[in-house]
């Protein structure tokens, strides 16, 4: 088909603006999983906790608190918030634990208090982030089957005490997801500027006035036309995806990509990619010159990989920045990663997060493609 | 001859302003009909609204016998058009876009391979068929925009201003394409505000004016309303006042006018008028550089009509 011929001689042409974001991809991929030897940063030393406990120390925050302190390091010289900001930027400290008030009753009531958990960049920290996730999964779930506080409290003890043995013997693994995490975290920006470049300039040459007016004269009904550029968009979109996936499991390696997280890492890419698809379609319905294509597509990929977490973690950022991220896909995108690297079992309920965060980022994407639709449709109406 | 498009009374407004306002036409098969007026006298948006690239308010358009409207393939696929703004596409090289646009409507490789090949010839793009739009000089864009436009060999060619901003060269080559063209047996609509053009390429011409027909017929015809029968212009680089009113009172003078060195004199009727002015100079001892006398011309007919001239 004559069309599609056009649309891939396009890409082809264009091939040169999508080399750099893949490169820088690639050399971030492969920096990040050679960079760290993951068991002796594991085994060299326990992470570094603070703790605000805002609660009475007695049964279930007693039990928290102790758990923390046989597995970590509590630091208790940190009462300045400036200071530790500093320290967790510089990973003296990898966690900052906040004990709401009322703790050991609500968890024990099976009401899931808020623990608020600040941490630093890096693997001692994700280390340090699994262990107090793990707590409070546990013990959130022993609460649910309405035991007492102090039989809640001997239940959780003994498990958790079994549960991180385990851990301790296996922390390579935990170390590999990271390292995957950032490599698709980091794939947001790509995947974005990629998609956003070659759409919007193949698009943008179809829709330009003077060539839609010779389409529209032509013998083709516009619409097929359309669907027809559509179909190679997703096409390209594929291909791309493909490309990235496959990529990192040469970076990463099959011992993370051929196992459950390395299959949920490339479905949520696989999500974002679709809405990063209609993302670049909607822009491309502006018909943009090739210079604001660059502008526009700079823009969202950079700020949105930015503000969101792909390139700094998100808990460095300003409480507002990190308030106005959750209004962009890529947030979820990037903390349904974080979520799939602290995944510790494959039950439902440690799945249903991943899944909401990828639904968020499909409904995203139905939004993109009501919004193309309408705009399509008023472009269509020429007079 | 049957007629190729029928017109009924278009009219088109934007808002208050009638860009078309109830224009009816005929194209008779294997005419080349010029439509020609100044800019914003309604030849575009009367091209765009018998294409259907435009809803009109009132009016019946049929093109081959058979209603035009947005999705009427089958009369499309007919139709050729050159549009007055270049479109093509910057990433293929010139033999890539006529190829996408004749693929638009021929599937098979090997005839459409034939017929790019052909609007290459025609248009005098042999050489540079590698090259990219980008790579090529206004002239040449042009024509490759015209190559685009009926590669596909249309038996229903519109043009619109095809040489606007054209070099001489590529103009001719232009103008003689287009008369292949209707060698070819295409019928040909020609928009344009150059009065030469029409004349040398069109058989029937419509002139219009704030979207109506003004007048109609073939270039003599339209020349027999402009009442001058010929003008001659004469360089007198000193003339006085007492001799300038003697030239009011020669045989068949409608009209004299001096200025800047240059005297201009209509004749509203007569023949051999050079050779009787020739005799005046001579018997009134008046000095002169260069005489030239003109036929009248389209725009001599279009001032007559409107009384302005077709480019104010």
């Amino acid at each position: 088909m004559i069309v599609s011929k056009a649309f891939w001689k396009i890409v082809l042409k264009n091939i040169g603006s999508i080399i750099s974001p893949t490169i820088v991809l690639l050399m971030f991929g492969t920096i990040s999983a050679t960079s760290t030897s993951s068991t002796m940063t594991y085994e060299a030393r326990k992470p570094a906790i603070v703790i605000f406990n805002h609660d009475e120390e007695v049964g279930m925050t007693k039990s928290f608190i102790s758990y923390i302190d046989k597995n970590a390091e509590i630091k208790t010289d940190y009462k300045d918030d400036d200071r530790l900001k500093d320290a967790l930027f510089y990973e003296n400290v990898a966690a900052v634990v906040e004990i709401p008030e009322n703790f050991h009753q609500d968890i024990a009531l099976g009401h899931k208090p808020e623990v608020k958990l600040r941490s630093s960049a890096g693997y001692v920290a994700e280390v340090a982030k699994v262990m107090i996730r793990r707590y409070l999964t546990v013990a959130e779930g022993y609460a649910a089957t309405n035991l007492s506080e102090q039989a809640l409290v001997e239940r959780v003890d003994k498990a958790i005490v079994d549960d991180v043995e385990t851990e301790m013997q296996a922390p390579v693994d935990t170390s590999k997801f990271a390292k995957a995490s950032r490599y698709y975290s980091f794939a947001n920006y790509t995947i974005l500027s990629c998609f956003i470049t070659i759409i919007c300039l193949i698009m943008s040459a179809f829709n330009r006035t003077e060539l839609r007016k010779r389409n529209l004269v032509g013998a083709i009904d516009i619409k097929k036309m359309n669907l027809i550029l559509l179909k190679n968009c997703c096409l390209y979109a594929l291909a791309a995806w493909a490309f990235y996936v496959t990529v990192s499991v040469f970076v990463l390696g099959t011992d993370v990509m051929f196992t459950t997280q390395g299959l949920l890492y490339a479905a949520n890419s696989f999500v974002f990619a679709v809405m990063a698809t209609t993302v670049a379609y909607l822009i491309s319905l502006f018909g943009l010159t090739a210079g604001a294509v660059n502008g526009v597509q700079n823009v969202l990929a950079l700020s949105s990989s930015f503000l969101c977490g792909a390139f700094v973690p998100i808990e460095y950022m300003p409480e507002s920045v990190v308030l106005f991220a959750h209004a962009l896909p890529s947030y979820y995108y990037i903390d349904a990663n974080d979520k799939i690297m602290n995944l510790s079992d494959y039950s439902f309920e440690n799945l249903l997060p991943i899944l909401l965060e990828m639904a968020v980022v499909a409904g995203f994407t139905i939004l993109f493609v009501i919004v193309a639709n309408i705009i399509s449709k008023k472009r269509r109406k020429i007079a | 001859m049957k007629n190729v498009i029928e017109v009924k009374h278009l009219t088109k407004s934007y808002k208050s302003n009638k860009a078309v306002d109830d224009l009816s036409l005929t194209v008779k098969e294997g005419e080349i009909l010029g439509l020609l007026g100044p800019n914003g006298s309604g030849k575009t948006t009367t091209m765009n609204c018998i294409l259907s690239l435009l809803k009109y308010d009132n009016g019946v358009i049929n093109i081959f016998g058979k209603e035009m409207k947005p999705d009427a393939y089958d009369i499309k696929a007919k139709i050729g058009v050159v549009f007055q703004d270049v479109a093509v596409f910057d990433e293929l090289t010139v033999y890539g876009n006529i190829d996408y646009f004749c693929g638009l409507y021929i599937e098979d490789k090997t005839t459409r391979a034939q017929y790019v090949e052909d609007a290459l010839k025609l248009v005098g793009l042999e050489d540079n068929k590698g090259q990219y739009p980008k790579q090529l000089s206004g002239g040449l864009l042009r024509r490759l925009n015209i190559a685009c436009g009926i590669a596909h060999k249309p038996s229903l060619i519109f043009l619109d201003e095809p040489t606007v901003a054209v070099d001489p060269q590529s103009r001719n080559n232009i103008l003689e394409g287009i008369k292949k063209l209707r060698d070819n047996g295409a019928t040909i609509i020609y928009t344009t505000h150059y009065m030469e053009e029409v004349e040398i390429l069109c058989d029937r011409v419509i002139i219009l004016d704030h979207g109506k027909i003004i007048a109609s017929g073939t270039n003599d015809e339209l020349k027999s309303l402009a009442k001058i029968e010929e003008k001659v212009t004469i360089e007198v680089p000193d003339l006085a006042p007492e001799k300038l009113a003697g030239f009011d009172k020669i045989k068949n003078v409608s009209e004299v006018e001096y200025d800047n060195g240059v005297l201009k004199i209509v004749y509203g009727k007569g023949k051999n008028n050079l050779a009787d002015m020739v005799e005046y100079l001579k018997a009134n001892k008046i000095n002169y550089n260069k005489i030239f006398a003109e036929r009248p011309t389209l725009n001599d007919v279009f001032l007559e009509l409107t009384g302005k001239e077709l480019r104010d």
